[in-house]
């Protein structure tokens, strides 16, 4: 790997919140005596990035994907462990870096609510202080690629979803940064504007080599962009790496696509594998990864078999059963 | 320094577009300014007549055209000094806007600064000619000494710069509590008494009077305006631009130290 961009070393981040029951009585005692909890939101986590990768930060909801991304942008200070980014402590929050950086996310807005974007674009370049030339260049290629033009001038309250998130998009990526983190870019926003919006992050990283790091509910964003993934889940790292190697490592079996030249009535398939579908000739079956050729020569000796094909599991359901799991366990136990 | 030109001309080109947005709210919140001082000056008037044409503490008196003068002028200088931040940021800590700007390169009091600014240059424009047929009305004691009333404007500045910073360190307190209110209501009283709304703070007894001198609040509420006046002892016009300068100093030192341990708070408990 080429000299990281991003390096993360033992990063935990532990959050002290209040607890009460709920009620008056509650209420007025912990006036008097808080409770606390500790919760663990990210627990030593530890990756690299090299420069222009874009990698696909994984986790459900709560997993530490959020809290990870705000300590790189420099929003969260950890309870301990290093980050350097570009070679930079993110949360001393230097001005040098956070010009260098940018942070979209899906749930929130940087862009003024009352007037077109336009102007919130005109207050960026004077803040990240870009030049006229540069800022132009930029914002029409910006206009280009998301189709802004149209919404140039429209104040932003009169904007929908996804119009909104690619002029946050736009906003975000005027000052040209080197890192950019991507916080459910899609969030909401339709099938179209979702691809549009990936379309995009991939013509902007192959353009200007920018490294990003993206979190997402919808696996096609992450499987449309990075190669690699880095899965989290209850605040640690369960996988870095290739999105296919996971499945390899995740998921204890194949599944195997059967047609057959007759129908499968009457036919027992459960005999090779768990039936998963079963229409006419058509079959799939689960089979365990390692009796997958063995399984495969009975099928093709024994049965009429028209076509047969092996595949990995959908990567959402690898996915879902990793994240099933409790903490410290692996996925073969489903 | 061609960089915060550049900065501040961007912010303040987007303060106005959306003050011209919203510019009839934008008026009635102006125009809440002229209640305090009106009414002030209406007990004050009443009070004049009762007392047979004066009100005097000590060597200082003030007759009807007075007292229109020194609320018409506080009115005015009211409104050049005003800060309402303290409710909008805590707002944003609590419900997590004040994210976005933070990942700016940018403190984002200077982008609370340029509205504040853009709002008071918009409303200005609106509200001078109410100003005027007020100073035609109300037939006010004009101006006594020329100087002082140039010197009013540096000090009208100050104050504003002040009051802004002052306030906008009690809103970070929103960091800890969540809820300002509080401190703000007591800032509110404190200001309206000390600042010398309610009364010229040379009416006030002995001992309140002092106090309220020296205070922060005359520094940002009436010193400039008995400056426009020419009421300030010739004396005390020096003292008054070292006391200003000295809570200045005192706000800009509080807004520092709060502001660093105050977005360590909130990037502590999850921004």
């Amino acid at each position: 790997m080429r000299a990281a961009q991003i390096e993360i070393q033992h990063l935990t981040k532990v959050y002290r919140v209040t607890e009460r029951e709920a009620g008056v009585a509650a209420s007025i005692g912990s006036l008097f005596r808080r409770r606390y909890r500790e919760v663990r939101a990210v627990e030593d986590v530890s990756f690299r990035v090299a420069p222009g990768e874009i990698v696909g930060f994984l986790g459900p909801n709560g997993a530490g994907k959020t809290t990870t991304l705000k300590m790189l942008a420099g929003l969260l200070h950890p309870t301990s462990g290093s980050a350097t980014v570009l070679g930079y402590t993110p949360w001393k929050r230097q001005s040098a870096y956070l010009r260098r950086i940018s942070l979209v996310m899906g749930n929130r807005n940087q862009l003024m609510w009352d007037i077109p974007p336009m102007d919130s674009f005109l207050v960026n370049q004077a803040i990240y202080d870009i030049p006229e030339r540069e800022f132009r260049e930029t914002l029409d290629e910006l206009v280009d690629l998301l189709n802004l033009e149209p919404l140039l001038r429209k104040p932003v309250r009169g904007l929908s979803l996804g119009e909104r998130m690619k002029c946050e998009l736009a906003a975000a990526l005027l000052h040209r940064p080197e890192v950019l983190f991507l916080d459910e870019p899609t969030l909401g926003v339709d099938v179209t504007m979702q691809q549009r919006i990936r379309q995009f992050v991939a013509e902007h990283n192959r353009r200007h080599g920018a490294t990003v790091l993206l979190t997402s509910h919808y696996m096609a964003d992450v499987t449309a962009l990075c190669k690699r993934v880095v899965v989290i889940h209850h605040g640690r790292v369960l996988h870095d790496g290739q999105l296919a190697a996971l499945a390899d490592r995740m998921a204890p079996f194949k599944l195997v696509r059967l047609d057959l030249d007759r129908e499968a009535n009457g036919l027992d398939a459960g005999r090779y594998g768990e039936v998963l579908e079963s229409d006419g000739g058509k079959l799939v079956l689960r089979v365990p990864r390692a009796e997958t050729s063995a399984c495969v020569a009975r099928l093709l000796s024994e049965l009429p078999v028209v076509d047969l094909t092996v595949e990995d599991p959908p990567i959402e359901q690898v996915i879902d059963l990793v994240f099933q799991t409790a903490p410290g366990e692996t996925a073969r136990t489903v | 320094m061609a960089y915060w030109l550049r900065v501040y001309r961007a912010l303040l080109k987007m303060a106005w577009s959306m003050m011209v947005q919203y510019r009839f709210t934008v008026l009635i919140w102006a125009v809440w300014g002229f209640v305090g001082p009106l009414i002030s000056l209406a007990v004050w008037s009443a009070t004049t007549a009762a007392r047979g044409g004066a009100v005097s503490n000590g060597g200082v008196s003030f007759s009807r055209s007075d007292f229109a003068a020194y609320f018409l002028v506080f009115m005015i200088f009211g409104h050049l000094t005003m800060s309402w931040d303290a409710f909008e940021f805590a707002w944003r800590v609590r419900d997590g806007n004040l994210s976005p700007r933070l990942l700016r390169p940018l403190n984002p009091i200077h982008g609370d600064a340029a509205a504040n600014v853009g709002f008071k240059t918009f409303t200005s424009l609106l509200l001078l000619p109410i100003w005027i047929a007020l100073f035609v009305i109300l037939r006010p004691t004009p101006p006594a000494d020329a100087i002082q009333l140039l010197l009013a404007v540096p000090a009208v500045l100050l104050a504003a710069v002040l009051r802004y910073v002052l306030q906008y360190s009690l809103a970070l307190i929103a960091f800890w509590t969540t809820r300002v209110d509080a401190i703000n209501q007591l800032y509110f009283t404190l200001d309206s008494f000390l600042a010398g709304r309610i009364a010229p703070l040379a009416l006030l007894p002995g001992w309140l009077g002092t106090m309220a001198v020296a205070s922060p609040f005359r520094a940002m509420g009436s010193f400039p305006v008995e400056l426009a006046l020419g009421r300030v002892p010739p004396a005390d016009v020096a003292s008054g631009f070292v006391l200003q300068l000295v809570w200045l100093a005192v706000a800009l030192a509080l807004f520092r130290v709060l502001w660093a341990a105050g977005v360590r708070q909130y990037s502590a408990v999850g921004a």
